[in-house]
């Protein structure tokens, strides 16, 4: 009884002191009023009016500012702290109380819980029960429970203010006045406000940012610099100066033709190409840097190495992963577009608008061409008769296609939704770098990207369907060994048509014989399959369990086989508007013409699941941007509902000078690919979790040098290769002291080595060797990789991949890592070891850890000793004598010539070597033209055996191996091999 | 179709590889005397240096025996005599587009076992040993998301569906590192095919590469080219390391800033160390009959399942962390009886022999041996052609596992499916909370299990999950 009536004593004593404190004041830190009150006119008209009154306001009311302020305190930051951490287990479920507390109310808490009273003692922060909790003072009362939900030091302190204060609770009323005269405030303590099209309630939309967690949505502005120095190099030692350090001296002309070279071609330089720049160097330094970036970036190898990095973001493949691992047999010639775009310097805007958009820019050239007569327009789209410009466009959209997409076993709708995510983050990391997923389920936890936005973004690719359309090749395409692969996709297409059938027919007649049995018509196959089961024969009859078996395996065989003469037709992976179909299998998908009537309205989906539709959306963009797709819509962030020219419309806002994100993702992109950091750290992300950039200067100077350049990439590329900081050396004169102010090279005091990328080891060995075929685009050539991997089986559902047979010739196989044929289901194993990243995913920085495996694979593997091999043999062909062999392999390899302790070692090396070599013969190599494989019957569970063959060895020329050259041969590759282990050679300084 | 036991080339065989079966053949090549060549080297503690528990608990490594395709539960470990009663009887229990489904009871009669009276199908003979059952906890209240297999398996593997994140193996070596330097810390051993989904199944994901599981090849080289060629013995390969080691030398003092040199280097030394030790561990002859019998060596039928579970055993003696077993052949749509018997007969003798191997070691109490699917089976099937198929679809709803070992109750049975088998009922998870729970068993917290990617600390559990408590001894 006692305890009730304390209880109640306290309760009405607040209660009084809460009606007296009924004001509207808001604390306003003055120093920033007047920036404030630009910014709200500029960004948040609409508050502008209140803020100026709230701030007049302040003075007239300065006796009550205490009381103002812990009400605000109380409103703004302990009651949403207590409904976010306390009233999960204290109020919001009534059945579920922990420890009789509930804390909903000021009542509530002064009640106290099971057995305790003093939860709250209004005025005395130290005498009440959950103040001593939420400090985690006493381990058995610890508040709240889990570890990962305490409180910060500011947390406690409000929570410590507000109860010493006496724990005044206002009005639900008062609090809403006070979080309305709140959103008036564009900044305060707890951050910013940022316009957007709204969350899923105020509080999300009224949340606060901290200021440079929104840097990237800022609009880009160019800094002024002066004009006496490079602009990157102005910025940069700014910064550096500003610690007390100067940039690293520059780097020797060597190592720069090497970096240089590295970076715009991937391949190294030759030794005449290195003798003939340390020349001119050493004449006119600046002019014959110059000269040379000009020559790299004129290579055709520019686009193949700068290519690679745009398919990792893009997530290139010739198969589609998943269960079945389809081909997609003409997803090259979006590859080859790419290669071509930045060989042509394709103006980044355009390059934007085709890959999002380009079928539908394509429409419109053919519907002007042919003014508009509708039924030719049908039939040029029909047999993909477009001109050159035309297919240029059509290709590029393939991008939409380069996810990793089954429709097996997924019902219509969720299937949709797959593609329909897939695309919508790709292309924000892409080309926004926003990882969408994250406003997927529920407005972004961190940046101003509301769920809307994304079912905006979803809507606007929502009419966009998939299909292998066809294109007619083009003049720029390559048709390389396209008979000579069609003769090989046919032979193993009769093969196991031949043996299906012959298997068919087996069934077939012991099927006959059943029914003359019992004096019945015979049925077909297809036909008698839904007939009961009296009536017709057995499943398989007369086939035993390795009948059946090898007829499913055939039957696989003959549809891959089948398909795959779509390899040799010119179409390519595509897209088209139209309404959404239910019948779809991702074996073969095509234009529908009877766009059937469906609802094609998009809805924000409540956690991401299609079967929570709520509010309707329409087409639209992300409105925290700022940039209006429509300035004088109602909406300016929404697309029109037209299925036709709504992803042109998108891509346009995309692709629009002012767009942020896209101009400052493209820079940071090249940017991270000449220094091997980006400056903002996550190149696929800029939002608030992802790395801040280093230099924002610099990123914005470059963005809008990109745009007022006409988006030439080139022009960036040369404008950062002419800097000092691109071209200074990796040691500094104050190493240490610089390790321990920048530990990870952020103010870029030295340029960081870095280890050659998958394909650059690859194609830098058989560049150097002398073996590398630099044929541009077309079909995948198929190298030879590790034979173990090769031959080994690979499960597609139901059935084994065939297997993977490399080009029957060097030449053919020798080419840039960048044409081999890239299967989701199997990577070549050095490629993946060497971080080639997995294309299931978009990539957006490449790992380059060094493990054991990788030097298995340089040590030992057949790749690389064959590599080793050739090497060796042009050493011989260009000399006799072992030690210019030496130098020229130091040359060719490294860029230099050995000293004179490395000469005498690797001399001495070669010698022992060869006594080695003598002593063991080599067995010569062979290759098998078919294999047996083994399989478990699905029905029996019993193991049976078949053949596969294997027709490309038949006629194989290998690349020489060991037994095809002499000792002398072998001894000396063992030196080249060492070198292609190397540090030097792995890395690029 | 079912995954593949073997591929062998014809007409001209490949004298470089060997492609037999077994394990046998590919590890005797390596002579003995070039075995002992080397001098060994003290490993310097690398990323993959031992670490502490987060909290003391009682399993230090795990072995991790995962069936492909999905067993059935009601086949295995969890009866259902109510479908026996209605087998071949219509079900409208899965309404799809098929017009007719019917109920299959399970062709196998269950039995109470050891002590505990656990329950299990008769086609479990040895597992059924009241020695081996009474340590077992069968667990049937976990529920998977997805019903297509790449999508089940790297669920429940990597916590997430996409196939893009670390999986559970790759966390366990974050955490805890691994002992034993010269080996990797996570090792996959499957069959001659590999699952689906491939190597995305015990990928580090965006954890540094290290964490990878490293996949011992069930046949020709158990690691990609881990031989030499075979014209250079292992002095050549000293000698190779040497003038390499000379080179990268100078290299190395001309670039005193460049920190990953060390390292690079070392891997190779590393290299040369796992040459020796691999082909060791991998042989298994060195093993007494005794064991090599336990582990059903001598037989056809269990000997491939069997090499594996005693290689499993000799990788964890050696202080490896985790490992990684697959077992394919679990997707019976049809002909249930024979493909779940055959593939239960696989895999039930070493099963139960390496349960007593660990226990008889007393390294039973601190490895966790886990067995499961990536999803259940159904109640019911569709007709085939007409014709009743005995066998079964997948199930994300019910599913049934094996735990063991490592703080786990023993002899006991957790949580339950509907007398069905359609749909988990009691003690019912999701396998994120799993994940939470065998890294708890582990002395690791899924939420302090962290690491930084593409904007946010990402974890085994993705958002986190509870303990399942009843699991736990």
């Amino acid at each position: 009884m006692n305890f009730l009536f304390f209880r109640g004593a306290f309760t009405r004593r607040n209660r009084r002191v809460l009606w007296q404190r009924k004001t509207l004041i808001v604390r306003m830190d003055l120093t920033y009023t007047n920036t404030l009150i630009k910014i709200l006119t500029e960004r948040l008209p609409f508050v502008a009016l209140a803020c100026s009154f709230l701030i007049l306001t302040e003075s007239a009311n300065a006796a009550h500012h205490d009381q103002a302020e812990i009400e605000r305190l109380f409103t703004l930051k302990i009651l949403p702290l207590m409904s976010q951490k306390c009233f999960g287990c204290h109020g919001d479920d009534p059945e579920e109380i922990e420890g009789g507390l509930i804390m909903h109310t000021l009542d509530d808490l002064l009640l106290g819980g099971d057995g305790f009273g003093d939860v709250l003692v209004p005025g005395d922060a130290e005498a009440s029960f959950m103040f001593k909790a939420i400090k985690r003072e006493d381990p058995d009362y610890e508040m709240p429970p889990k570890e990962n939900d305490r409180l910060t030091v500011a947390q406690i302190t409000d929570f410590e203010t507000w109860i010493d204060a006496g724990a005044p609770w206002p009005s639900e009323e008062r609090q809403a006045e006070v979080r309305l005269a709140e959103k008036g405030v564009l900044e305060n303590e707890d951050g910013i406000l940022w316009k957007t099209s709204g969350g899923q309630g105020d509080e999300w939309t009224y949340r606060r940012y901290a200021k440079e967690d929104l840097w990237a949505f800022r609009p880009v502005r160019k800094p002024e610099f002066p004009n006496k120095e490079n602009v990157i190099d102005h910025f940069v030692r700014a910064k550096l100066e500003a610690v007390g350090f100067k940039p690293s001296p520059k780097a020797d002309a060597l190592t720069r033709i090497r970096r240089a070279t590295f970076d715009l071609t991937g391949l190294p330089p030759t030794p005449e190409e290195v003798r003939a720049f340390v020349a001119a160097d050493r004449k006119d330094p600046d002019r014959a840097w110059s000269v040379l970036i000009d020559r790299l970036l004129a290579s055709d190898r520019y686009g193949e190495r700068w290519g690679q990095h745009w398919l990792d973001v893009a997530r290139y493949a010739d198969t589609a992963g998943m269960s079945n691992d389809y081909e997609k047999s003409n997803a090259w010639r979006y590859r080859d577009y790419v290669i071509r775009a930045f060989n042509d310097d394709k103006p980044y805007d355009q390059f934007i608008l085709e890959q999002l958009a380009g079928d539908e820019m394509a429409s419109q050239l053919v519907a002007e061409r042919l003014s508009g007569k509708e039924a030719n327009i049908e039939i040029v789209h029909k047999i993909g008769a477009y001109t050159e410009d035309e297919i240029e466009l059509m290709v590029a959209t393939s991008f939409l296609r380069m996810g990793s997409f089954d429709t097996a076993m997924v019902p219509n709708n969720e299937r949709r939704q797959i593609f329909l995510d897939d695309v919508v983050n790709s292309v924000g990391q892409t080309f926004l770098a926003t990882n969408m997923r994250c406003l997927k389920c529920h407005d972004h936890k961190f940046d101003p990207l509301p769920t809307k936005d994304y079912y905006r973004m979803y809507a606007t690719f929502a009419a966009t369907q998939l299909a292998e359309r066809p294109v007619e090749f083009s003049e720029q395409e390559n048709m390389i060994g396209m008979e000579e692969g069609k003769a090989i996709v046919e032979r193993l297409h009769t093969y196991a048509a031949d043996r299906m059938n012959a298997l068919y027919e087996k069934r077939e007649t012991a099927a006959r014989a059943w029914f003359e049995e019992r004096g019945l018509e015979y049925i077909n196959h297809a036909d008698r399959k839904s007939l009961d089961d009296d009536v017709k024969p057995p499943r398989d009859i007369g086939l035993d369990y390795v009948g059946e078996g090898r007829l499913k395996v055939r039957e696989q065989d003959d549809w891959i086989w089948n398909r795959r003469r779509e390899r040799y037709e010119p179409m390519i992976q595509g897209v088209y508007n139209g309404t959404d179909f239910l019948a779809m299998n991702a074996r073969k998908l095509r234009m529908r013409e009877d766009n059937p009537e469906v609802n094609m309205d998009t809805h924000i989906l409540m956690g991401g699941s299609v079967s929570a539709p709520a509010d309707k959306v329409s087409p639209g963009v992300l409105s925290a941007l700022g940039l209006a797709v429509n300035e004088n819509a109602e909406d300016p962030y929404v697309i029109s509902k037209d299925f036709d020219g709504r992803r042109l419309t998108f891509a346009k806002w995309v692709a629009h000078p002012q767009n942020q994100l896209t101009t400052r993702s493209i820079a940071n992109r090249l940017w991270q690919h000449h220094f091997g950091k980006p400056i903002a750290g996550n190149p696929n992300n800029f939002g608030a979790k992802g790395g801040k950039p280093t230099h924002p200067k610099v990123l914005d100077y470059l963005a809008s040098e990109l745009v007022e350049g006409g988006w030439k990439l080139k022009r960036l590329h040369k404008m950062i290769m002419m800097s000092d900081t691109y071209q200074q050396g990796n040691s500094h004169p104050k190493l240490e002291k610089l390790l321990e102010v920048d530990p990870n090279n952020y103010l870029l005091a030295v340029y960081e080595p870095r280890r050659l990328t998958a394909e650059e080891l690859r194609d830098g060995m058989l560049a150097i060797t002398g073996e590398l075929n630099n044929e541009m685009g077309g079909l995948p050539i198929m190298p030879e990789i590790n034979t173990e991997v090769a031959l080994q089986p690979r499960m597609i559902q139901f059935s084994i991949a065939p297997a993977y047979q490399p080009s029957k010739t060097p030449d053919q196989r020798n080419r840039r890592s960048i044409y081999a044929y890239r299967v989701r289901g199997q990577a070549d194993p050095f490629l993946e070891l060497f971080n080639q990243p997995n294309p299931n995913d978009s990539c957006e920085m490449r790992d380059s850890v060094s493990v054991s495996p990788q030097a298995f694979t340089l040590m030992n593997s057949d790749v690389v000793t064959d590599r080793s091999i050739a090497f060796a043999l042009r050493l011989e062909k260009e000399s006799n004598r072992l030690k210019s062999q030496i130098t020229k392999a130091f040359e060719l390899a490294l860029g230099r010539k050995p000293d004179r302790k490395e000469m005498n070692r690797m001399f001495e090396y070669i010698e022992d070597m060869r006594v080695y070599h003598q002593r063991f013969e080599v067995e010569p190599v062979e290759y098998p033209t078919a294999i047996i494989r083994s399989l478990v019957e699905e029905f029996s569970g019993k193991p049976f055996e078949y053949n596969e063959i294997m027709p490309v060895f038949e006629d194989y020329i290998p690349d020489k191996k060991a037994a095809d050259v002499s000792p002398e041969t072998r001894a000396l590759a063992d030196l080249c091999l060492v070198l292609f282990n190397s540090h030097e050679f792995v890395y690029v300084y | 179709m079912k995954p593949p036991i073997c591929s062998r080339p014809i007409s001209t065989p490949m004298s470089r590889r060997n492609f037999l079966c077994g394990l046998g053949a590919s590890i005797g090549s390596i002579a003995m005397t070039d075995l002992f060549a080397a001098d060994y080297v003290l490993p310097k503690p690398g990323p993959l240096a031992p670490k502490d528990q987060m909290f003391p608990s009682k399993a230090k490594r795990v072995i991790m025996l995962f069936m492909e395709g999905g067993p059935g539960h009601m086949d295995t470990f969890d009866p259902k005599p109510e479908l026996q009663r209605l087998h071949k009887s219509e079900s409208s229990l899965t309404k799809e587009s098929d017009p007719f489904k019917f109920f299959v009871g399970s062709p196998f009669q269950s039995r109470k076992v050891g002590q505990s009276g656990i329950e299990m199908s008769d086609q479990w003979k040895y597992l059924a040993d009241p020695e081996v059952a009474d340590e077992l906890c069968n667990y049937r209240g976990c529920q998977a998301e997805s019903v297509n297999h790449p999508e089940a398996l790297f669920h429940m593997n990597t916590g997430s569906r996409l196939g893009a994140d670390p999986s559970f193996g790759a966390w366990t070596t974050y955490g805890l590192g691994s002992v034993n330097q010269n080996l990797p810390g996570y090792v996959v051993m499957t069959e001659l095919a590999m699952p689906q989904g491939g190597s995305r199944n015990w990928s580090n994901g965006f954890l540094p590469a290290h964490h990878q599981g490293t996949r011992l090849r069930s046949a020709g080289s158990p690691i990609l080219d881990l031989k030499s060629q075979p014209n250079k013995v292992r002095g050549h390969q000293r000698r190779t390391i040497d003038e390499l080691a000379f080179l990268n030398d100078i290299h190395a003092k001309k670039h005193p800033e460049h920190a990953d040199l060390d390292a690079r280097m070392e891997s190779y030394e590393l290299a040369y160390r796992m040459q020796m030790e691999v082909p060791e561990i991998i042989d298994l002859s060195r093993e007494p009959e005794y064991i090599r019998e336990m582990y059903g060596l001598e037989d056809k039928e269990t000997e491939a399942f069997g090499c594996q579970c005693l290689m499993g055993r000799r990788l964890l003696e050696q202080g490896v962390r985790f490992v990684q077993i697959f077992s394919g052949g679990w997707d019976s749509h049809d002909y249930l009886e024979e493909g779940h018997s055959s593939r239960i007969r696989s895999v039930d003798k070493p099963m139960a022999g390496l349960i007593k191997d660990l226990k008889q070691r007393g390294m039973l109490e601190d490895t966790l041996v886990i067995w499961t699917g990536e999803f259940g089976r159904t109640a019911d099937n569709n007709k085939r052609g007409g014709v009743f198929s005995l066998g079964r679809d997948h199930n994300p709803n019910a599913m049934t596992m094996l735990l063991a070992g490592g703080g786990v109750k023993k002899g006991a049975i957790v949580g339950a499916t509907d007398e069905l088998g359609n749909s988990a009922v009691d003690v019912v998870h999701p396998i994120r909370d799993l994940h939470v729970t065998l890294l708890h068993l582990l002395g690791l917290d899924d939420n302090k299990l962290t690491y930084f990617h593409a904007g946010r600390y990402k974890q085994l559990s993705q958002f986190g999950g509870q303990v399942v408590t009843e699991l736990l001894a």
